[in-house]
Protein backbone atom coordinates (compact mmCIF):
# COMPACT_ATOMS: atom_id res chain seq x y z
CA UNK A 1 0.00 0.00 0.00
CA UNK A 2 2.80 2.60 0.65
CA UNK A 3 4.60 1.89 -2.03
CA UNK A 4 1.26 2.33 -4.35
CA UNK A 5 1.07 5.66 -2.63
CA UNK A 6 4.84 6.45 -3.01
CA UNK A 7 4.36 5.33 -6.61
CA UNK A 8 0.94 7.46 -7.71
CA UNK A 9 3.33 10.55 -6.24
CA UNK A 10 6.19 9.84 -8.12
CA UNK A 11 3.87 10.00 -11.11
CA UNK A 12 1.64 13.11 -10.02
CA UNK A 13 4.95 14.96 -9.94
CA UNK A 14 6.05 13.53 -13.61
CA UNK A 15 2.31 14.54 -14.70
CA UNK A 16 3.03 18.26 -13.28
CA UNK A 17 7.10 18.37 -14.62
CA UNK A 18 5.54 17.63 -18.10
CA UNK A 19 2.48 19.95 -18.70
CA UNK A 20 3.39 23.74 -19.01
CA UNK A 21 2.37 26.97 -20.70
CA UNK A 22 4.28 25.98 -23.56
CA UNK A 23 2.49 22.62 -24.55
CA UNK A 24 -1.32 24.65 -24.33
CA UNK A 25 0.02 27.17 -26.46
CA UNK A 26 1.47 24.29 -28.77
CA UNK A 27 -1.21 22.13 -28.73
CA UNK A 28 -3.77 24.51 -28.78
CA UNK A 29 -2.25 26.24 -32.01
CA UNK A 30 -1.64 22.64 -33.49
CA UNK A 31 -4.83 21.79 -33.32
CA UNK A 32 -7.04 25.23 -33.96
CA UNK A 33 -4.87 25.14 -37.17
CA UNK A 34 -3.93 21.97 -38.24
CA UNK A 35 -6.50 19.40 -36.52
CA UNK A 36 -4.66 15.77 -35.26
CA UNK A 37 -1.73 16.38 -37.66
CA UNK A 38 1.10 17.02 -35.19
CA UNK A 39 0.28 13.97 -33.41
CA UNK A 40 3.55 11.88 -34.21
CA UNK A 41 5.45 15.11 -32.99
CA UNK A 42 3.97 14.71 -29.67
CA UNK A 43 4.65 10.76 -29.40
CA UNK A 44 7.86 11.57 -30.52
CA UNK A 45 8.65 13.79 -28.26
CA UNK A 46 6.97 12.04 -25.62
CA UNK A 47 9.51 9.02 -26.33
CA UNK A 48 12.44 11.45 -26.35
CA UNK A 49 11.92 12.92 -23.09
CA UNK A 50 10.76 9.45 -21.38
CA UNK A 51 14.29 8.07 -22.73
CA UNK A 52 16.84 11.01 -21.71
CA UNK A 53 14.78 11.51 -18.23
CA UNK A 54 16.13 7.56 -17.77
CA UNK A 55 19.36 8.16 -18.50
CA UNK A 56 19.75 11.61 -16.52
CA UNK A 57 18.00 9.63 -13.19
CA UNK A 58 20.00 6.82 -14.09
CA UNK A 59 23.07 9.00 -13.94
CA UNK A 60 22.08 11.21 -10.87
CA UNK A 61 21.48 7.86 -8.86
CA UNK A 62 25.01 5.86 -10.10
CA UNK A 63 26.82 8.85 -9.61
CA UNK A 64 25.25 11.25 -7.04
CA UNK A 65 25.79 13.88 -9.51
CA UNK A 66 23.28 16.19 -11.24
CA UNK A 67 23.26 17.34 -15.48
CA UNK A 68 24.87 20.20 -14.88
CA UNK A 69 27.84 19.26 -13.18
CA UNK A 70 28.76 17.13 -15.64
CA UNK A 71 28.26 19.00 -18.37
CA UNK A 72 31.14 20.95 -17.05
CA UNK A 73 32.85 18.39 -16.73
CA UNK A 74 32.75 16.66 -20.13
CA UNK A 75 32.71 19.99 -21.77
CA UNK A 76 35.35 21.83 -19.93
CA UNK A 77 34.98 25.37 -18.18
CA UNK A 78 35.13 27.73 -21.63
CA UNK A 79 32.12 25.61 -23.35
CA UNK A 80 30.32 25.00 -20.29
CA UNK A 81 30.43 28.45 -19.00
CA UNK A 82 29.06 29.33 -22.75
CA UNK A 83 26.40 26.74 -22.72
CA UNK A 84 25.16 27.46 -18.84
CA UNK A 85 24.78 31.18 -20.04
CA UNK A 86 22.45 29.62 -23.24
CA UNK A 87 20.83 27.77 -20.90
CA UNK A 88 20.07 30.09 -18.41
CA UNK A 89 18.36 32.81 -20.64
CA UNK A 90 16.13 29.77 -22.43
CA UNK A 91 15.02 28.65 -18.60
CA UNK A 92 14.25 32.57 -17.33
CA UNK A 93 12.36 32.82 -20.01
CA UNK A 94 10.40 29.97 -19.73
CA UNK A 95 10.10 30.99 -16.05
CA UNK A 96 8.91 34.51 -17.28
CA UNK A 97 6.32 32.58 -19.35
CA UNK A 98 5.17 30.09 -16.96
CA UNK A 99 4.61 33.45 -14.97
CA UNK A 100 2.11 34.82 -17.66
CA UNK A 101 0.63 31.65 -17.72
CA UNK A 102 0.04 31.85 -13.67
CA UNK A 103 -1.44 35.50 -14.18
CA UNK A 104 -3.63 34.49 -17.79
CA UNK A 105 -5.41 31.29 -16.16
CA UNK A 106 -5.92 33.68 -13.20
CA UNK A 107 -7.34 36.13 -15.85
CA UNK A 108 -9.40 33.74 -17.04
CA UNK A 109 -11.20 32.57 -13.56
CA UNK A 110 -11.58 36.54 -12.78
CA UNK A 111 -11.50 38.94 -15.16
CA UNK A 112 -8.74 40.59 -13.87
CA UNK A 113 -6.07 41.94 -16.06
CA UNK A 114 -3.25 39.98 -15.91
CA UNK A 115 -0.72 42.23 -15.85
CA UNK A 116 -2.23 42.94 -12.41
CA UNK A 117 -1.63 39.27 -11.38
CA UNK A 118 1.98 39.30 -12.88
CA UNK A 119 3.43 40.61 -9.52
CA UNK A 120 1.57 38.44 -7.48
CA UNK A 121 2.37 35.59 -9.38
CA UNK A 122 6.09 36.48 -8.90
CA UNK A 123 6.04 37.00 -5.01
CA UNK A 124 3.80 33.56 -5.07
CA UNK A 125 6.52 31.39 -6.30
CA UNK A 126 9.24 32.66 -4.91
CA UNK A 127 7.78 32.41 -1.18
CA UNK A 128 6.93 29.03 -1.84
CA UNK A 129 10.65 28.04 -3.24
CA UNK A 130 11.93 29.93 0.06
CA UNK A 131 9.43 28.47 2.50
CA UNK A 132 7.12 25.03 1.77
CA UNK A 133 7.85 21.47 1.60
CA UNK A 134 9.01 21.47 -2.07
CA UNK A 135 7.98 17.53 -2.51
CA UNK A 136 4.26 18.51 -1.25
CA UNK A 137 3.65 21.54 -3.11
CA UNK A 138 4.91 19.64 -6.15
CA UNK A 139 2.20 16.34 -5.65
CA UNK A 140 -0.57 19.84 -4.88
CA UNK A 141 0.04 21.01 -8.18
CA UNK A 142 0.75 17.64 -9.78
CA UNK A 143 -2.64 16.61 -9.17
CA UNK A 144 -4.35 19.49 -9.79
CA UNK A 145 -3.20 19.40 -12.85
CA UNK A 146 -4.88 16.31 -13.72
CA UNK A 147 -8.16 18.63 -13.57
CA UNK A 148 -6.79 19.00 -17.54
CA UNK A 149 -8.67 15.32 -17.86
CA UNK A 150 -11.52 17.58 -18.21
CA UNK A 151 -10.09 18.20 -22.09
CA UNK A 152 -10.55 14.35 -22.87
CA UNK A 153 -13.82 14.04 -21.18
CA UNK A 154 -15.07 17.09 -23.25
CA UNK A 155 -14.10 15.11 -26.56
CA UNK A 156 -16.50 12.50 -25.30
CA UNK A 157 -19.27 14.90 -24.53
CA UNK A 158 -19.28 16.94 -27.89
CA UNK A 159 -20.22 15.22 -31.01
CA UNK A 160 -16.63 14.37 -32.31
CA UNK A 161 -16.18 13.04 -35.25
CA UNK A 162 -13.89 10.41 -34.09
CA UNK A 163 -13.10 8.70 -37.70
CA UNK A 164 -12.18 12.24 -39.02
CA UNK A 165 -9.83 12.41 -36.15
CA UNK A 166 -8.30 9.50 -36.36
CA UNK A 167 -7.84 9.98 -40.52
CA UNK A 168 -6.01 13.44 -39.79
CA UNK A 169 -4.02 11.82 -37.67
CA UNK A 170 -2.46 9.34 -39.31
CA UNK A 171 -2.43 11.38 -42.77
CA UNK A 172 -1.31 14.57 -41.99
CA UNK A 173 -1.74 17.41 -44.25
CA UNK A 174 -0.81 21.02 -44.51
CA UNK A 175 -4.62 22.02 -44.73
CA UNK A 176 -4.50 24.85 -46.52
CA UNK A 177 -2.23 26.85 -44.23
CA UNK A 178 1.09 25.94 -45.99
CA UNK A 179 4.13 23.43 -45.29
CA UNK A 180 5.92 26.34 -43.23
CA UNK A 181 4.09 26.92 -40.88
CA UNK A 182 3.02 23.07 -40.40
CA UNK A 183 7.10 22.89 -39.01
CA UNK A 184 7.12 25.50 -37.62
CA UNK A 185 4.67 24.35 -35.23
CA UNK A 186 5.54 20.65 -34.70
CA UNK A 187 9.22 22.34 -33.78
CA UNK A 188 7.36 24.50 -30.96
CA UNK A 189 5.21 21.18 -29.71
CA UNK A 190 8.86 18.73 -30.10
CA UNK A 191 10.37 21.96 -27.67
CA UNK A 192 7.28 22.29 -25.41
CA UNK A 193 7.64 18.35 -24.95
CA UNK A 194 11.33 18.03 -24.23
CA UNK A 195 11.74 21.54 -22.35
CA UNK A 196 15.28 21.26 -21.22
CA UNK A 197 14.36 22.12 -17.28
CA UNK A 198 12.32 18.80 -17.43
CA UNK A 199 15.93 17.21 -17.20
CA UNK A 200 17.53 19.77 -14.98
CA UNK A 201 14.51 19.32 -12.31
CA UNK A 202 14.61 15.59 -12.59
CA UNK A 203 17.71 15.00 -12.50
CA UNK A 204 18.77 17.82 -9.40
CA UNK A 205 15.71 16.80 -7.80
CA UNK A 206 17.33 12.73 -7.82
CA UNK A 207 20.63 14.17 -6.41
CA UNK A 208 18.72 15.79 -3.64
CA UNK A 209 16.76 13.04 -2.74
CA UNK A 210 19.90 10.92 -2.66
CA UNK A 211 18.56 8.41 -5.27
CA UNK A 212 20.53 4.88 -4.84
CA UNK A 213 20.44 2.07 -7.52
CA UNK A 214 18.47 0.52 -5.73
CA UNK A 215 15.89 3.84 -5.82
CA UNK A 216 16.15 3.47 -9.82
CA UNK A 217 13.61 1.92 -11.07
CA UNK A 218 10.92 3.17 -8.93
CA UNK A 219 11.93 6.49 -10.46
CA UNK A 220 12.16 4.99 -13.96
CA UNK A 221 8.08 3.85 -13.32
CA UNK A 222 7.11 7.29 -12.29
CA UNK A 223 8.73 8.80 -15.48
CA UNK A 224 7.98 6.01 -18.04
CA UNK A 225 4.00 6.23 -16.87
CA UNK A 226 3.80 10.09 -15.71
CA UNK A 227 5.13 11.68 -18.68
CA UNK A 228 2.89 9.41 -21.02
CA UNK A 229 0.50 10.66 -19.02
CA UNK A 230 0.94 14.58 -19.67
CA UNK A 231 1.17 13.56 -23.49
CA UNK A 232 -2.23 12.54 -23.24
CA UNK A 233 -3.46 15.04 -21.82
CA UNK A 234 -1.12 17.61 -24.00
CA UNK A 235 -3.11 15.12 -26.99
CA UNK A 236 -6.55 15.75 -25.62
CA UNK A 237 -5.42 19.98 -25.77
CA UNK A 238 -4.57 19.56 -29.33
CA UNK A 239 -7.74 16.86 -30.05
CA UNK A 240 -10.19 19.36 -28.61
CA UNK A 241 -8.55 22.67 -30.56
CA UNK A 242 -8.96 20.89 -33.50
CA UNK A 243 -13.24 19.84 -32.88
CA UNK A 244 -13.84 22.89 -31.69
CA UNK A 245 -11.55 25.83 -32.61
CA UNK A 246 -10.54 24.73 -36.11
CA UNK A 247 -14.34 24.74 -37.62
CA UNK A 248 -15.25 28.09 -36.00
CA UNK A 249 -11.94 29.14 -37.77
CA UNK A 250 -10.62 30.98 -34.44
CA UNK A 251 -6.82 30.84 -33.13
CA UNK A 252 -5.07 30.78 -30.38
CA UNK A 253 -4.73 34.37 -28.72
CA UNK A 254 -4.74 33.46 -25.15
CA UNK A 255 -5.90 30.82 -22.89
CA UNK A 256 -9.50 31.74 -23.11
CA UNK A 257 -9.33 29.79 -26.59
CA UNK A 258 -7.50 27.18 -25.54
CA UNK A 259 -10.63 26.11 -22.41
CA UNK A 260 -13.01 27.50 -25.34
CA UNK A 261 -14.05 24.00 -25.77
CA UNK A 262 -14.62 22.96 -22.25
CA UNK A 263 -16.46 26.20 -21.41
CA UNK A 264 -18.63 24.51 -24.45
CA UNK A 265 -19.01 21.23 -23.21
CA UNK A 266 -19.65 22.13 -19.56
CA UNK A 267 -20.25 26.15 -19.51
CA UNK A 268 -19.23 27.64 -16.27
CA UNK A 269 -17.91 24.58 -14.38
CA UNK A 270 -15.60 23.81 -17.38
CA UNK A 271 -14.17 27.18 -17.32
CA UNK A 272 -13.99 26.51 -13.44
CA UNK A 273 -12.24 23.56 -13.79
CA UNK A 274 -9.89 24.81 -16.86
CA UNK A 275 -8.93 27.82 -15.14
CA UNK A 276 -7.64 25.14 -12.28
CA UNK A 277 -5.59 23.28 -14.72
CA UNK A 278 -4.22 26.18 -16.25
CA UNK A 279 -3.26 27.88 -12.83
CA UNK A 280 -1.70 24.39 -11.47
CA UNK A 281 0.63 23.39 -14.33
CA UNK A 282 1.84 26.93 -14.93
CA UNK A 283 2.30 27.26 -11.22
CA UNK A 284 4.10 24.07 -11.00
CA UNK A 285 6.06 24.69 -13.76
CA UNK A 286 7.13 27.87 -12.49
CA UNK A 287 8.57 26.18 -9.30
CA UNK A 288 10.21 24.11 -11.66
CA UNK A 289 11.98 26.49 -14.39
CA UNK A 290 12.70 28.85 -11.07
CA UNK A 291 14.57 26.25 -9.54
CA UNK A 292 16.47 24.99 -12.43
CA UNK A 293 18.15 28.00 -13.63
CA UNK A 294 19.59 28.43 -9.94
CA UNK A 295 20.16 24.29 -9.97
CA UNK A 296 22.19 25.13 -13.46
CA UNK A 297 24.32 27.93 -11.88
CA UNK A 298 25.07 26.29 -8.40
CA UNK A 299 26.24 22.98 -10.05
CA UNK A 300 28.54 24.80 -13.21
CA UNK A 301 30.22 26.88 -10.04
CA UNK A 302 29.97 24.19 -7.51
CA UNK A 303 28.08 26.19 -5.04
CA UNK A 304 26.00 24.76 -2.19
CA UNK A 305 22.31 24.10 -3.57
CA UNK A 306 19.12 22.51 -2.60
CA UNK A 307 16.47 22.72 0.17
CA UNK A 308 17.70 20.88 2.42
CA UNK A 309 20.30 23.21 4.08
CA UNK A 310 18.80 26.95 4.93
CA UNK A 311 18.93 29.50 2.68
CA UNK A 312 21.76 31.17 4.47
CA UNK A 313 24.15 28.33 4.03
CA UNK A 314 23.02 28.32 0.35
CA UNK A 315 23.29 32.05 -0.02
CA UNK A 316 24.48 32.31 -4.03
CA UNK A 317 22.15 29.72 -4.57
CA UNK A 318 19.24 31.66 -3.13
CA UNK A 319 20.33 34.57 -4.91
CA UNK A 320 20.36 33.16 -8.30
CA UNK A 321 16.52 32.07 -7.70
CA UNK A 322 15.20 35.58 -6.34
CA UNK A 323 17.09 36.76 -9.13
CA UNK A 324 16.03 34.62 -12.21
CA UNK A 325 12.29 35.11 -10.63
CA UNK A 326 12.39 38.93 -10.51
CA UNK A 327 14.49 39.22 -14.12
CA UNK A 328 10.70 36.77 -15.02
CA UNK A 329 8.66 39.26 -13.75
CA UNK A 330 10.59 42.30 -15.52
CA UNK A 331 10.34 40.95 -18.89
CA UNK A 332 6.50 40.65 -18.39
CA UNK A 333 6.39 43.82 -17.13
CA UNK A 334 7.56 44.98 -20.90
CA UNK A 335 4.18 44.10 -21.67
CA UNK A 336 5.32 41.42 -23.84
CA UNK A 337 1.90 39.78 -24.76
CA UNK A 338 2.53 36.07 -22.80
CA UNK A 339 1.89 33.73 -25.55
CA UNK A 340 3.58 35.67 -28.04
CA UNK A 341 6.53 35.03 -25.25
CA UNK A 342 5.70 31.48 -25.01
CA UNK A 343 6.18 31.19 -28.72
CA UNK A 344 9.56 33.09 -29.01
CA UNK A 345 10.23 31.07 -26.08
CA UNK A 346 9.95 27.38 -27.18
CA UNK A 347 11.88 28.68 -30.65
CA UNK A 348 15.06 29.80 -28.33
CA UNK A 349 14.66 26.26 -26.21
CA UNK A 350 14.12 24.78 -29.77
CA UNK A 351 18.17 25.99 -30.59
CA UNK A 352 19.07 25.12 -27.34
CA UNK A 353 18.00 21.49 -26.83
CA UNK A 354 21.29 20.02 -28.14
CA UNK A 355 22.99 21.76 -25.39
CA UNK A 356 21.36 20.06 -22.89
CA UNK A 357 20.72 16.21 -25.22
CA UNK A 358 24.07 15.67 -26.31
CA UNK A 359 26.35 15.87 -22.83
CA UNK A 360 23.29 13.10 -21.43
CA UNK A 361 23.98 11.00 -24.32
CA UNK A 362 27.86 11.26 -23.82
CA UNK A 363 27.96 10.48 -20.32
CA UNK A 364 25.50 7.76 -20.08
CA UNK A 365 27.97 6.02 -22.19
CA UNK A 366 30.77 6.65 -20.02
CA UNK A 367 32.24 3.90 -17.91
CA UNK A 368 34.43 5.87 -15.51
CA UNK A 369 31.08 7.48 -13.86
CA UNK A 370 28.61 4.06 -14.55
CA UNK A 371 30.50 1.04 -14.78
CA UNK A 372 28.60 -1.30 -16.04
CA UNK A 373 25.55 0.54 -15.86
CA UNK A 374 26.35 2.12 -19.28
CA UNK A 375 23.46 2.52 -21.98
CA UNK A 376 22.68 -0.77 -23.31
CA UNK A 377 22.54 -1.11 -27.29
CA UNK A 378 18.80 -0.93 -27.94
CA UNK A 379 18.92 2.78 -26.12
CA UNK A 380 22.17 4.24 -27.53
CA UNK A 381 20.64 3.79 -30.55
CA UNK A 382 17.46 5.15 -29.65
CA UNK A 383 19.12 7.92 -27.84
CA UNK A 384 20.98 8.11 -30.92
CA UNK A 385 18.65 8.54 -33.64
CA UNK A 386 16.49 11.09 -31.10
CA UNK A 387 19.45 13.36 -30.85
CA UNK A 388 19.50 13.47 -34.88
CA UNK A 389 16.13 14.69 -34.10
CA UNK A 390 16.97 17.35 -31.82
CA UNK A 391 19.82 18.67 -33.91
CA UNK A 392 17.27 18.58 -37.19
CA UNK A 393 14.48 20.50 -34.79
CA UNK A 394 17.93 22.92 -33.18
CA UNK A 395 19.00 23.83 -36.77
CA UNK A 396 15.44 24.70 -38.35
CA UNK A 397 13.76 26.78 -35.85
CA UNK A 398 15.40 29.93 -36.50
CA UNK A 399 15.18 29.65 -40.17
CA UNK A 400 11.45 28.52 -40.04
CA UNK A 401 11.00 31.32 -37.51
CA UNK A 402 12.24 34.14 -40.02
CA UNK A 403 10.98 32.22 -42.96
CA UNK A 404 7.17 31.93 -41.70
CA UNK A 405 7.11 34.80 -39.18
CA UNK A 406 6.64 32.77 -36.73
CA UNK A 407 4.58 30.49 -38.13
CA UNK A 408 1.87 33.47 -40.13
CA UNK B 1 48.37 6.83 -6.51
CA UNK B 2 47.97 7.27 -10.79
CA UNK B 3 45.40 10.20 -11.47
CA UNK B 4 45.04 11.84 -14.91
CA UNK B 5 44.82 15.66 -13.76
CA UNK B 6 42.99 16.99 -16.46
CA UNK B 7 40.50 14.07 -16.75
CA UNK B 8 39.59 13.02 -13.20
CA UNK B 9 40.58 16.63 -11.29
CA UNK B 10 40.00 19.20 -12.97
CA UNK B 11 36.48 20.64 -12.72
CA UNK B 12 35.13 18.29 -10.37
CA UNK B 13 32.91 19.07 -7.39
CA UNK B 14 34.56 18.97 -4.18
CA UNK B 15 32.82 17.74 -1.28
CA UNK B 16 33.33 18.33 2.51
CA UNK B 17 33.36 15.63 5.00
CA UNK B 18 29.93 15.68 5.77
CA UNK B 19 28.70 16.16 2.44
CA UNK B 20 28.58 19.86 1.89
CA UNK B 21 29.54 21.22 -1.43
CA UNK B 22 32.34 23.35 -1.01
CA UNK B 23 33.18 24.64 -4.76
CA UNK B 24 34.90 23.38 -8.40
CA UNK B 25 38.07 21.82 -8.35
CA UNK B 26 38.44 24.54 -10.86
CA UNK B 27 42.95 25.13 -10.81
CA UNK B 28 45.61 22.86 -9.88
CA UNK B 29 49.10 23.75 -8.12
CA UNK B 30 52.21 22.03 -8.17
CA UNK B 31 55.68 22.36 -6.68
CA UNK B 32 59.18 20.63 -6.91
CA UNK B 33 59.67 18.81 -4.29
CA UNK B 34 62.98 18.44 -2.82
CA UNK B 35 63.97 15.90 -4.96
CA UNK B 36 63.57 17.98 -8.14
CA UNK B 37 60.00 16.07 -9.00
CA UNK B 38 57.15 17.76 -9.55
CA UNK B 39 54.42 16.79 -6.89
CA UNK B 40 50.63 18.06 -7.00
CA UNK B 41 50.47 20.92 -4.15
CA UNK B 42 46.77 22.21 -3.71
CA UNK B 43 43.89 22.14 -5.24
CA UNK B 44 42.56 25.54 -6.40
CA UNK B 45 38.78 26.68 -6.27
CA UNK B 46 37.21 30.34 -6.80
CA UNK B 47 35.97 32.44 -9.67
CA UNK B 48 39.44 34.06 -9.58
CA UNK B 49 40.70 30.98 -10.37
CA UNK B 50 38.51 29.75 -12.73
CA UNK B 51 38.16 33.32 -14.32
CA UNK B 52 41.85 32.45 -14.98
CA UNK B 53 41.46 28.95 -16.59
CA UNK B 54 38.42 30.23 -18.83
CA UNK B 55 40.24 32.84 -20.01
CA UNK B 56 39.54 35.83 -22.66
CA UNK B 57 36.90 38.42 -22.11
CA UNK B 58 34.24 36.18 -20.23
CA UNK B 59 36.99 34.84 -17.83
CA UNK B 60 37.88 38.76 -16.97
CA UNK B 61 34.14 39.33 -16.59
CA UNK B 62 33.79 36.72 -14.42
CA UNK B 63 36.76 37.99 -12.02
CA UNK B 64 35.29 41.77 -12.23
CA UNK B 65 31.90 40.26 -11.39
CA UNK B 66 32.75 38.43 -8.40
CA UNK B 67 35.72 40.97 -7.29
CA UNK B 68 32.85 43.73 -6.78
CA UNK B 69 32.06 41.57 -3.80
CA UNK B 70 35.54 41.54 -2.08
CA UNK B 71 37.83 44.24 -0.87
CA UNK B 72 40.99 42.90 -0.71
CA UNK B 73 42.34 42.71 -5.03
CA UNK B 74 43.11 40.17 -6.80
CA UNK B 75 41.21 37.72 -5.60
CA UNK B 76 42.54 35.07 -4.41
CA UNK B 77 41.37 31.26 -4.74
CA UNK B 78 40.54 28.93 -1.81
CA UNK B 79 43.69 26.41 -1.36
CA UNK B 80 43.22 23.23 -0.43
CA UNK B 81 46.32 21.19 0.21
CA UNK B 82 45.94 18.38 -1.71
CA UNK B 83 47.11 16.10 1.16
CA UNK B 84 43.31 16.75 2.54
CA UNK B 85 41.80 14.67 0.01
CA UNK B 86 40.35 11.59 1.12
CA UNK B 87 39.27 10.05 -2.36
CA UNK B 88 38.82 11.11 -5.64
CA UNK B 89 35.28 9.55 -7.55
CA UNK B 90 32.55 11.66 -9.30
CA UNK B 91 33.64 13.77 -6.60
CA UNK B 92 36.51 14.74 -5.09
CA UNK B 93 35.73 14.36 -1.22
CA UNK B 94 37.98 16.11 1.16
CA UNK B 95 38.92 14.75 5.01
CA UNK B 96 37.91 18.38 6.59
CA UNK B 97 34.03 20.24 6.84
CA UNK B 98 33.53 23.67 5.00
CA UNK B 99 33.21 25.56 8.29
CA UNK B 100 37.65 25.01 8.64
CA UNK B 101 37.61 26.63 4.93
CA UNK B 102 37.54 30.41 4.49
CA UNK B 103 34.15 30.82 3.40
CA UNK B 104 33.86 31.92 -0.29
CA UNK B 105 33.79 35.83 -0.21
CA UNK B 106 30.61 36.02 -2.30
CA UNK B 107 28.99 33.46 -0.33
CA UNK B 108 29.58 35.89 2.76
CA UNK B 109 28.80 39.48 1.04
CA UNK B 110 25.41 37.27 0.13
CA UNK B 111 24.65 35.57 3.21
CA UNK B 112 24.91 39.14 5.25
CA UNK B 113 23.86 41.71 3.03
CA UNK B 114 20.99 39.68 1.03
CA UNK B 115 19.97 36.45 2.03
CA UNK B 116 20.60 36.45 5.65
CA UNK B 117 18.21 39.39 6.28
CA UNK B 118 15.45 37.53 4.85
CA UNK B 119 12.93 36.06 7.74
CA UNK B 120 13.27 31.95 7.63
CA UNK B 121 16.38 32.02 5.90
CA UNK B 122 17.81 29.95 8.95
CA UNK B 123 15.34 27.05 8.11
CA UNK B 124 15.47 24.80 5.74
CA UNK B 125 12.42 23.83 4.09
CA UNK B 126 12.99 20.15 3.10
Amino acid sequence: MKKLLAATLGILSAVGGFVDIGDLVAAGQAGARFGMAHTWVLLLGVVAICAYADMAGRIAAITGRAVFDLIRERLGARVALVNLAASYLVTVITLSAELGGVALALRLATGVPYLLWVPLAGAAVWLVLWRMRFPLMERVFGLAGLALVIFAVALFWLPTDWAALGRSAVAPSEAGQGWGAYWFIAVALFASTVSPYEIFFFSSGGVEERWSPADLADARFSVLVGFPIGGFLALSLIATAAVVLRPAGLSVESLDEVAQPVVLAFGAVGLAVAALAFFAVTFGAALETGLSAAYAAAQYFGWQWGKRVSPREAARFHTVLLVSVLLGVLLLFTTVDPVALTEYMLIISAVALPLTYLPILIVANDRTYLGDRVNGRALNLLGAVLLLVILAASIAAVPLAIGTRMGQ
Amino acid sequence: MRIQVSRELLDRQLVDADGRLVGKVDDVEFALGPDGVPYLRALLSGPGALGLRVGGRLGRMMVLTAERFVTDRPMAPLRIPYALVERVGSAVRLRIRAEELATPPVEAWLRRNLIGRIPGADRASG
